[in-house]
């Protein structure tokens, strides 16, 4: 076995340059769409997209365009080999002819070049009727609701039909919750304690509601993918899409029923995901066109198309209510979340229990009841975003905690700290918690602000004040990631994994790990990453699992390397195994008069003529195979606990100071402290540089990102980058006061205590910038994003009460 | 999308791009820095077979300041305009002010003042600064040269009264009074590279007892097309200048706009700007005459 030390672990904890920092800089490194240039003959793919929310097709005529020159292929729901089902959510087309989204694809034109491609879509003759549309949650769960379907169709009842394909739409609350109705696709009910035995005995008791506004990753890669069709009938895919082998191969494997080895998936350089490209969109459509054409093609989203055709972020209703002791202990917590998960059929994913993990796993309530659902509406259906729902599930917690301390006259880090699970205890599902730092992540950033003294005004109309938050967000045991780890003669090393380098860091954090392990440098080690053909099974890189799960299984396969380099020195020399240490690139042999050899002597020489090349030889290098999976969940019964839902948990706080205009509302970051638990940080740089990306990504939609919807097509009014206001770097408080911080507690399963981090951070952001705002106005936000033009709305609507007085 | 058109020329003379633009009509397009017409091109929201680039001709750039009138080439960027020492120091300071407010560096060292304007958006940065000069807009065509008002050039959104085959060659500012000075202030949430809200310029000029001898308010972002609010200026001549006065004249103008709702603010929350920035700009630019 290994024998590495803790002394050994030279590179854990350190800040060496990124592996892929070269490539990236000078432009050197390949992005999806640079493959192009490599690959003739291929098709471009445009597709013709319903303009409005909810409507049926009445005329859908596509000769004049199929006869434009250079159109090879136009697929409608009749002239595609497949339409619903196996398609995933974003690519399906309308059963039927109706329209359910704003971006449901209609059309899917594949010419020779974009020009054709787009003349085609142009000239396709659509005609449609409009049908009454729901484009919010709130009226999506109202009394006599418009059912999001035409209820012709099949409006659900609560009675599934399986033969319907709209069945599960409407199927209606599956457990007893206060949510049900036609739009209702999904339940989940958590009851620990008797909530409303001890709310009676709270001596307080505090309620609100609030929700956000739907939002779009905006990753600056727009989604991409090419198709090469190979002579032996299989194909190529290269793109920006999460998951070569868990998502993108196996989506095609089981949609198109190809056998294993005709499908090769590449993942080069890619320029962010945030959730976005989990699920596969524009990787099914070209896999489709080119097994039906037999020909290779690209599809590449415009910028409008990530908005009009691509998963958006879902939005969270929800309600909090606390009963606390007067001493600032949570004793009740009262909850409501519902998911609007837009045009999502045959549901499986979406019952609230996503989002509402966040709200069980900071703070330690005896009772605690959890009503939540997902709705069905009218609009884009989502995907995962940075926090899993996370964000939006807390926001309420976190600003009611926040008015806990308000009402008490407490520090609201006191009222937290009361109220923390401590490490050994259990959360809300009744999950033994082993790594939880949160407390130390907000007492710093609380000290670095000075939080409880309050901000020092200058006279103007920009009023400051301070705030506070928490978050806490699962891990998700999404399966397992391999490793394969190579050894050679000269000790530099190959490592092979499949997992997502979203611009996270992950090659350079494996890198870190083989380096440590194997006690070479680091400019030693090679990562090759994400090809299905040469690379190891990974799932994918999703909710922070990559650290830990493909960390873990390049520990394992560096454990293996480092045996069979044992077993060879040992053989060598003629002692066991047990008995040779290794130390960097030599064995110290214990029990023989031979105290050292060289590793790189255990490897022969070899020419083309040389014969009985066995053992270890140059060229041939050692190779160690590591394959790590978390423990599987345990099911839950109908009160909704279980000893296992999820994985680990990662913890974030921040405290920090915000200045509104009074006469505008709106909202500046004047400073900013935000602290990750990130376990034992393998690279700490990296770790600051995602809590800055974090604060940053979360304040831009805390403050001003946001869907905005024409009433009457039901179509999102800013699908672009000058109307969907994402911070830019002049966002950004100064360097001088911004201040990112780690405060570790290990994780015992964590390679070298490590665990993943990116997503909690940005969950405290919102509610600590509604509490400054709080501080700094009078008024409480109970929505994001916090526009100028809300908060103005809120101020005038104090003044105007305190007029009535 | 890829730009669809036949025909380019980059003419080097005026002349040579009066003839193009008369020889290919309706179906050709001038473009300088073309930060908005090869947007549009692109989109396919303009359709045209040829684009005469005006770029290349020397005397559209030119920019002559002197005593009594300031002169600006309808072709010169707005990068270079905003920086220019003889106009920052100039009673016209406030043009390269607002040139200084148009989008992002990048955008700056190619789009002109030409462009800003004929393009004609109601939040359009430029525009405001010139409304509150008097500028006058240069132009010459087929039937030769003729000078327009700033303040009738506009028509509506993308619409100004330039006829088929006129180039607009510059802008001319006459001369403003002592005493007089001007204030702008771009309203938008994401900085300069966002389009206004509502934008909005204030010039005064003062008599020597302290009351307002001229007024000049235009207002961008809440009409049709960038706006004087005639009678905001109106009630401010003759007035001293107290803070009574100055939330008279702002309410005025709140009250005097019908702006839209669209996917940047509401109807309701432009007006209440106009109100906000309209007194600031008044307390500006009587901050400026000291």
């Amino acid at each position: 076995m290994s024998n590495t030390s803790e002394k050994n672990t030279s590179y854990i904890g350190k800040t060496p340059i990124r592996v892929d920092a070269y490539d990236k800089a000078t432009g050197k490194g390949l992005y999806a769409a640079d493959y192009t240039k490599f690959i003739p003959g291929l098709l471009h793919v445009r597709v013709l997209r319903s303009p409005v929310a909810h409507c049926q097709i009445t005329k859908l005529d596509v000769t004049k365009a199929e006869a434009i020159p250079g159109v090879e292929r136009i697929f409608t729901v009749e002239r595609s080999p497949f339409h619903m089902e196996r398609l995933p959510e974003q690519d399906r087309f309308p059963i039927n002819g109706e329209c359910i989204w704003a971006g449901q694809p209609i059309a899917i034109i594949a010419a020779d070049t974009m020009e054709h491609a787009e003349d085609a879509m142009n000239a396709i003759e659509l005609e449609y009727t409009q049908l009454p549309h729901v484009i919010d949650g709130f009226s999506a769960m109202g009394k006599n609701p418009v059912s999001i379907i035409d209820p012709a169709s099949g409006k659900g009842d609560g009675v599934i039909d399986e033969t319907n394909p709209w069945a599960k739409i409407g199927k209606g609350a599956t457990l007893d919750s206060k949510f049900s109705g036609p739009n209702i696709v999904g339940n989940y009910i958590l009851n620990k304690g008797n909530v409303e035995e001890a709310m009676a005995k709270a001596d307080i008791v505090v309620e609100d509601s609030f929700y956000n506004d739907r939002r779009v990753h905006c990753q600056l890669e727009r989604a991409v993918s090419i198709c090469t069709y190979n002579s032996d009938d299989s194909i190529t895919l290269y793109g920006s899409g999460c998951g070569v082998h868990g998502v993108i191969k196996s989506a095609m494997v089981n949609i198109f029923d190809l056998p294993e080895t005709k499908v090769r998936s590449i993942q080069p350089y890619i320029g962010g995901s945030f959730g976005n490209r989990l699920n596969p969109y524009v990787e099914v459509l070209v896999a489709m066109i080119s097994l039906f054409l037999k020909k290779s093609c690209m599809y590449e989203y415009t910028r409008e198309e990530q908005f009009t055709g691509g998963p958006h972020a879902w939005p969270c209703l929800t309600r909090v209510k606390f009963g606390a002791t007067k001493d600032g202990r949570v004793i009740a917590q009262d909850y409501d979340c519902v998911e609007e998960v837009g045009a999502i059929q045959n549901n499986i994913s979406y019952t609230g229990r996503l989002s509402s993990s966040g709200a069980v796993c900071v703070y330690d309530i005896d009772n605690i009841y959890m009503d939540t659902a997902a709705v069905v509406t009218n609009l884009m259906p989502v995907g995962p975003y940075r926090g899993l729902g996370c964000p939006e599930s807390e926001f309420g917690m976190e600003c009611m905690m926040n008015v806990l301390a308000d009402e008490l006259g407490m520090s609201a880090v006191d009222v937290r700290k009361k109220n923390f699970i401590k490490n050994g205890g259990y959360n809300g599902y009744g999950e033994k918690v082993t790594s939880i730092g949160v407390e130390k992540c907000l007492e710093e950033c609380a000290k670095k602000i000075d939080l409880d003294t309050p901000s020092v005004q200058d006279g103007s109309v920009w009023k400051k004040g301070k705030g506070c938050g928490c978050g806490g967000k699962q891990n998700t045991p999404l399966g397992r990631a391999e490793s394969i780890v190579r050894y050679y003669s000269d000790s530099s090393v190959e490592v092979l994994i499949s997992c997502d380098e979203n611009g996270m860091g992950a090659m350079t954090v494996m890198a870190q790990i083989a380096a440590s392990e194997l006690q070479v440098p680091i400019e030693k080690v090679k990562v090759i990453k994400g090809d299905t053909v040469l690379t190891p099974f990974d799932n994918y890189s999703a909710s922070s699992r990559t650290t830990y799960t493909t960390g873990n299984a390049v520990k394992i396969a560096c454990a293996e390397v480092m045996d069979k380099l044992q077993e060879a020195a040992a053989r060598e020399v003629g002692v066991h195994k047990s008995k040779v240490v290794i130390e960097g690139t030599k064995a110290r042999i214990l029990g023989s008069d031979i105290e050292y050899i060289e590793l790189s002597t255990l490897f022969k020489n070899t020419s083309p003529y040389d014969q009985g090349n066995w053992g270890l030889m140059r060229f041939s290098p050692v190779e160690g195979h590591g394959l790590f999976c978390p423990a599987p969940i345990r099911s839950w019964g109908s009160d909704g606990l279980t000893s296992r839902m999820w994985n680990w948990f990662q913890y974030a706080a921040c405290a920090l100071e915000v200045a509104v205009n009074e006469e505008t509302g709106q909202i500046k970051l004047v400073q900013v402290a935000c602290s990750a638990d990130t376990g034992n940080p393998i690279n700490p740089k990296m770790v600051e540089g995602q809590i800055e990306g974090g604060v940053i990504l979360a304040a831009g939609y805390d403050i001003q990102e946001g869907c905005t919807y024409d009433e009457k097509t039901g179509a999102v009014k800013n699908a672009g980058l000058v109307d969907y206001r994402v911070a830019d770097m002049t966002f950004a408080p100064l360097q001088e006061n911004f201040h990112s911080l780690i405060n570790p507690d290990p994780l015992p399963d964590g390679p070298y205590g490590a665990k993943g981090m990116a997503e909690s951070i940005t969950i405290g952001i919102g509610p600590a910038i509604a509490e400054g705002v709080y501080k700094a106005v009078g008024v409480r936000p109970t929505k994001f994003p916090m526009t100028a033009e809300y908060i103005l709305g809120l101020i005038k609507e104090k003044k105007a009460k305190e007029a009535q007085k | 999308m890829k730009m669809k058109f036949e025909k380019y020329f980059r003419p080097a003379t005026l002349d040579e791009a009066l003839k193009l633009v008369q020889e290919y009509g309706a179906d050709c397009k001038i473009v300088a820095g073309g930060t908005d017409v090869v947007i549009r091109l692109r989109s396919q929201m303009l359709k045209v077979q040829t684009i005469v680039d005006i770029s290349a001709i020397p005397e559209l750039k030119e920019v002559k300041v002197t005593e009594d009138k300031a002169v600006i080439g309808a072709a010169l960027d707005l990068m270079t305009l905003s920086k220019l020492p003889e106009l920052k120091n100039s009673q016209w300071a406030i043009i390269a002010e607002c040139a200084g407010h148009v989008s992002s560096t990048q955008v700056r060292n190619r789009a002109t003042m030409g462009g800003n304007n004929v393009n004609a958006s109601p939040s359009a940065d430029t525009t405001p600064g010139l409304l509150i000069s008097d500028a006058v807009v240069n132009v010459i065509g087929p039937d030769g040269a003729r000078d327009i008002a700033i303040n009738e050039f506009f028509t509506g959104p993308g619409k100004t009264v330039l006829k088929q085959g006129e180039i607009v060659v510059s802008f001319t500012l006459p001369a403003q009074d002592d005493r007089c000075e001007a204030a702008y202030k771009k309203f938008s949430i994401r900085g300069d590279t966002d389009i206004a809200i509502v934008n909005v310029g204030v010039r005064l000029g003062l008599n020597e007892d302290g009351t307002v001898k001229k007024a000049r308010v235009a207002l961008g972002g809440v009409a049709p097309t960038s706006m004087r609010a005639v009678a905001v200026e109106e009630y401010l001549v003759g007035k001293t200048i107290t803070e009574d006065v100055i939330e008279e004249a702002a309410t005025i103008a709140r009250d005097s706009i019908k702006p839209i709702s669209d996917q940047r603010a509401s109807a309701e929350y432009r007006k209440e700007m106009v109100y906000v920035y309209v007194k600031h700009m008044i307390r500006e630019a009587v901050a400026k005459i000291g």
